[in-house]
This record gives C-alpha cells, sequence and structure tokens, in this order.
C-alpha cells in the first residue's frame, strides 16, 4: 500500500489536546430493559487499542457512544474534552463502521467526495483530500468504478478512506479487518501500524483476539456490556492462569490417571469421558499442571494416547473472561 | 447557521449543509415505488379530465336535476317560453328576462365550479396533494432510516437540527415541483375552468404543499413508517376531521388550504352552499396558520431528530 499521508495539522479550538483522546466515565446504556454497556470507563490516549468480545457483547454500543450517535443514560463520553454527542466531536474523530451500507449508486470515489464535502470542505479540498484517503487504503485506480460492484475487500477500503479524511487524531475502527483476504488485512495493519506512529489513537473493535494480537498488545475485553480486562494480552494471560482451562485426553487407563491427577493442587475437578479411555480434567493453573504433568506421565508411564487442551486457544482464554463462553 | 472553523480555515458548517442539500436532492431522482403510485395517480387523473373535457362540457348544461327531468339547459329554455304569455306586462316580462339571464349566466359559468368542487377540492387537495407530498417528504429521511445510510449523515461534523433542514429543503423542490407540475397538468386537461382554476388556486396548492411536507418530514423523523402514519393521517384524520361541522377540523390542514381556495374564489360562487357550514376562515388567516404551522412543525422535527438515536442497524 502506497504510504501516502496528510500531514497538515487540524486546528480544533473547542477541543482540549490534553485530554484524552476518548474518555469513558462510568457509562451506561440501556436499550430497554437491556443493557448494552455497563459502567463503562476507559481512558486512551494514544496507540492501538484492540477491543474484543463475543457477539453481543456490547462492542458496537461502546464504539456508537464514542462516536456520539447514541447518548450514554447514565456517565459521559468525551472525545479530547467534548462530549461525544456533540457534533463538533465529529471533527475529531474517523469512524469506520461494520455496517456495510453504502449510497450504492456512487462510485468509491464520489462517495469518499460527497463525505468530505458533508465534513465542509471546499470541492478543491475535497477532491484532494479524497485523492489522499482513496491512496491510503490503496484504492488508487479502482474507485471509479460503483460501490455496487465492490468485493467486501473493496467497501472496507472505502469505508476507512472516508474515516481518515478529517485527518482524525482519534480513529474507530469497527471490525475494519472483516472479510479482507491476507494480503489486505497485512495493508491494512501495516497502515494502522503506520497512523499509529503518528501520535494517532486507534480503537479497533473485533470478536478475533488472535487478529488483535497482530496488531496491539493493549486489549479491552468486552463481556455483557462490561470491560472485563484491559492491558496488555501477557497481563491478561497471566489473569487468566487463575481461570480453569479444561483438558481432554485419551489414556491407556484413565482411571488410574484420573487418581494421580486428583492429588494435584492445580486439578480442580476430573470427568471420565464418554468413551472407554477419555479422560476430562478441568485445571486452575495451566502453566503449573503442565510444568508436573510431564513428569507424572515419565514416572507413572501413563501412556497418554493424545492430549488437547479444548480451549486452549485465545478464542478459549477469551471465552473464560466472557464467564465461559467462548468467541 | 455559524461559520465554524474546524480542520482547516475553509471548512465550514454551512458549506456542509449546502452540500447535504444538493447530495439530497439528487437522490431524490431515484424513483420509488411511492413516486410511480404517485406518477400513475398522475396519469389516471389527467387522462378521465382530459376524457370528460374532449367528449362532454364541465358545464351542468346537460345535467340533469333529476333522472328522468329535463336538463338544466332545458329548464332554461323554458322560461323563455313563457315570455310571449308576459307580453302584455313589460314590468313581468322583465323579471322574467333578468332570471332567464341569470339561469343562463351561472349555467355558462358553472363549468368552473364544477371543475373546482369535483377535481380541484376532492381530488387534487383531498387526495392527490397530500400523497404526491408524502411521496416525496417522506423519502428524504425515510430513505436514509430504510438504507440504513443514516450513518454517514450522523458522524458528519454537522448538528443534527441542521441535517434535519437540509433533508427538508432537498425533499421542497420534489414536492413543490411533482405538484405544481401537477396541478397545471390536471388543469391543463380541464379546458377553460382548469385553467381559471389554475390561476386562482395555485397559491393554495403552494402553501399547501410547504405545511403537508413539514408534517410527512416529521413523521420520517420520528417514525420507523412515515409513509404509512402519513396515509393514515391523510385518509383518515384529514378526511374525517377536515369535513366535520364545528371547530374541530381547524386541526387539519386541508381546512386552510380549502380556506384558502374559497378565499380565492368568493365571488365566483363555488361552494355557496357549504360555506355556512364549512366556515372557512379568511385567505389572510389561512396563510398565516399555514406558514406557522410550516415552521413549527420544521422547528419541532429539528428538535425530535437532535434528540433520536437512530438504531436500524445497530446489534450490540
Amino acid at each position: 500500500m502506497p504510504n501516502a499521508s496528510i500531514t497538515h495539522e487540524p486546528r480544533l479550538p473547542e477541543s482540549n489536546s490534553a485530554a484524552p483522546a476518548l474518555l469513558f466515565e462510568q457509562v451506561s446504556k440501556w436499550y430497554g430493559p437491556v443493557i448494552g454497556v455497563n459502567q463503562v470507563t476507559l481512558e486512551l490516549h494514544r496507540g492501538i487499542t484492540g477491543l474484543v468480545g463475543a457477539n453481543g457483547a456490547g462492542k458496537t454500543t461502546l464504539l456508537r457512544l464514542a462516536t456520539g450517535q447514541l447518548q450514554p443514560d447514565i456517565g459521559q463520553v468525551t472525545i479530547r474534552g467534548v462530549e461525544a454527542w456533540n457534533w463538533r466531536a465529529k471533527r475529531l474523530v474517523g469512524y469506520c463502521p461494520e455496517s456495510d451500507v453504502f449510497y450504492e449508486e456512487m462510485s468509491g470515489f464520489q462517495f469518499v467526495e460527497s463525505m468530505a464535502l458533508l465534513c465542509g470542505m471546499t470541492r478543491r479540498q475535497a477532491r484532494e483530500r479524497t485523492e489522499a484517503a482513496i491512496e491510503q487504503v490503496g484504492m488508487v485506480g479502482r474507485s471509479d468504478r460503483k460501490i455496487r460492484g465492490y468485493s467486501k475487500g473493496m467497501r472496507q477500503r472505502i469505508k476507512l478512506a472516508q474515516a481518515l479524511l478529517q485527518d482524525p487524531k482519534l480513529l474507530i475502527l469497527d471490525e475494519p479487518l472483516s472479510g479482507i483476504d491476507p494480503i489486505g488485512r497485512q495493508d491494512f495493519v501495516d497502515l494502522f501500524f503506520a497512523l499509529a506512529e503518528q501520535d494517532r489513537c486507534l480503537l479497533i473493535s473485533s470478536h478475533e483476539l488472535e487478529e488483535l494480537e497482530k496488531l496491539t498488545n493493549h486489549i479491552a475485553i468486552m463481556a455483557r456490556g462490561r470491560i472485563a480486562a484491559v492491558g496488555s494480552i501477557a497481563k491478561i494471560r497471566d489473569l487468566l492462569d487463575q481461570h480453569p482451562i479444561t483438558i481432554r485426553m485419551e489414556l491407556a487407563d484413565p482411571r488410574r490417571t484420573a487418581a494421580l491427577l486428583l492429588g494435584h493442587p492445580a486439578v480442580v475437578g476430573i470427568d471420565l469421558g464418554p468413551s472407554q479411555n477419555e479422560l476430562i480434567a478441568r485445571v486452575a493453573n495451566a502453566r503449573g499442571f503442565f510444568a508436573d504433568f510431564g513428569r507424572l506421565v515419565i514416572e507413572y508411564d501413563l501412556q497418554v494416547q493424545h492430549l488437547e487442551t479444548i480451549d486452549d486457544s485465545t478464542q478459549a482464554i477469551l471465552g473464560y473472561l466472557l464467564g465461559g463462553r467462548s468467541g | 447557521m455559524t461559520q465554524q472553523n474546524g480542520l482547516e480555515p475553509g471548512t465550514s458548517t454551512l458549506r456542509a449543509w449546502l452540500a447535504l442539500v444538493r447530495l439530497s436532492i439528487g437522490q431524490q431522482f431515484r424513483v420509488r415505488m411511492m413516486i410511480w403510485i404517485a406518477l400513475g395517480l398522475l396519469a389516471i387523473t389527467s387522462l378521465m379530465i382530459l376524457s370528460i373535457t374532449v367528449l362532454g362540457d364541465w358545464r351542468q348544461t346537460d345535467d340533469r336535476p333529476r333522472r328522468r327531468g329535463p336538463t338544466y339547459g332545458q329548464h332554461a329554455q323554458r322560461l323563455v317560453a313563457p315570455r310571449s304569455v308576459l307580453a302584455g306586462n313589460p314590468m313581468a316580462g322583465g323579471v322574467q328576462d333578468a332570471i332567464t339571464a341569470s339561469i343562463s349566466a351561472s349555467l355558462q359559468t358553472s363549468g368552473f365550479r364544477v371543475f373546482s368542487i369535483f377535481v380541484v377540492f376532492a381530488v387534487f387537495q383531498q387526495f392527490l396533494l397530500p400523497l404526491w407530498t408524502l411521496s416525496f417528504a417522506t423519502d428524504a429521511l425515510g430513505r436514509e432510516r430504510e438504507s440504513r445510510t443514516m450513518i454517514w449523515l450522523l458522524t458528519r461534523p454537522m448538528p443534527r437540527s441542521a441535517i434535519y433542514l437540509a433533508k427538508y429543503v432537498a425533499a421542497l423542490p420534489w414536492c413543490l415541483g411533482f405538484n405544481i407540475f401537477g396541478f397545471v397538468l390536471v388543469c391543463a386537461c380541464g379546458g377553460e375552468p382548469g385553467w381559471m382554476a389554475l390561476r386562482l388556486y395555485m397559491p393554495a396548492v403552494i402553501w399547501g404543499t410547504l405545511a403537508f411536507a413539514a408534517l410527512f418530514h416529521l413523521f420520517a423523523a420520528i417514525s420507523r413508517w412515515p409513509a404509512v402514519l402519513g396515509l393514515i393521517y391523510s385518509f383518515f384524520f384529514e378526511l374525517l376531521v377536515g369535513t366535520l361541522p364545528g371547530d374541530l377540523k381547524r386541526m387539519s390542514i386541508g381546512y386552510y388550504v380549502r380556506s384558502l381556495m374559497y378565499d380565492a374564489t368568493q365571488h365566483l360562487d363555488v361552494a355557496p352552499d357549504q360555506l355556512n357550514v364549512y366556515a372557512p376562515v379568511s385567505g389572510d388567516t389561512s396563510i398565516t396558520v399555514l406558514a406557522a404551522v410550516t415552521i413549527v412543525l420544521t422547528i419541532i422535527g429539528m428538535i425530535a431528530f437532535s434528540r433520536t438515536e437512530y438504531r436500524e442497524d445497530l446489534a450490540t
């Protein structure tokens, strides 16, 4: 992807440049009796933050609160000190929504240019900024076609281009890598890194933790409307060591193994599986358990035929934080 | 609208607003079902009026007060006949001449009255005007909501009230254009009485369009089904309340449009039998009320739109 950039500095008299790029203060949002976001406090200044959570966890609600499409019922959302619901805050933020809707009759270029004009730019400014944004997302030469004929990846690029128009310090991207091919993903990842290096704040949502791991070490995990954890992935994994994981084993003698494992302090539960040689163990401290399990296998000649941690994927790690549900 | 510097000194909210008006006008080019229905109704109405104009006469000369009785024209002729009987009494003859001339003149101008009552009041003002306005006015915001593209407007640095106003302003050329064009076509198909109606009723059509457009645009801001709400309003509330005796009908927009039409033709005996019951207000009052309704409904819409969250495509 060409490394084009927009170099001017936004001039925003109403905003406070020392204030956090995005600040949620004890924010709650209900949809009738259903709570969408529950007492969320989040403060972002710069760099990339990944927002991860299962479908229905409240990610989109949180992002819509951040972009001023929804108003919090309790608490306050501000962007550089300006209330997010206030239209002036929209000068400070670029938003790439998850929803895949456009003015389909337009070409990609026309769409982005229209969005630029709706930001109050002159025709000349709008054209220049559109050209720059189109170049940034790698759509040069393809942006004159009608949007209705675009692939999912091209549509994602156009959505991202319009988010870049105002050269915002805060970029909020809802599932931006969804539907993009591996090469396109790498382009996007490179672009996100480049934007982050320009001292911008990027909040990127995804329901796949693995996807976000490639982008950032700073993750906020949402579950049931709450921010369940914020921090580096390593920190979250350490946190997870205190939560049990489930291990499935196929052994020559599962009953003897079960008796041995029950004495281990990390094992919190044992089940004999549905098949004759299967054993399922729930383990509290995974790292401590695996360190000892190797020794037990050799010492007691346990003849392990198969071993898998059913939920040892990042999806499962996420699942623990979500209260037992995986991705 | 204040000039708001933001990204660069050249960016302004006013320019953004004008761009939205331009964009929205262009978007309404895309003909949708309601507009096809409106065009179809215009074609059918025009053809019917044209056929009456070409094949018959809008005047009541050939109409019969009783099914098997003589026509109004024949009645007039019969009044001329006894003239010879009154030859010896010049005073009685003079009265007879005056009555005959009055009836003949009334029959000669009855075309306009018939056209007004059956085409302008019953068909155009009560049915076509609200329906055509509804087609465009609900579409301005309704289309954005239905196609879930509202998100692109709501994430632009523009006050929500300005977005609402821009959409209303963008809908007006279409509402006014279609209603004026439709009224011209309908009147043109009506021949002489049609041209007269066009000249006299056009201000009422314009004021009515502005007020109805403001109302239907508001429906689009507050409801997911503005067209349904508009149809219910037009064909239940307006028809029912607008024709009730008493003051309740003053709540309907159509009442003031009709009053304005009556005011324009008060010297032409258009609806003398209805005036006592209908009790229309004066033309000035009608214009004042219609203008006030337009402004107040637009302000209400701006406030409502500013406070409303649009969640059409929201999945938490």
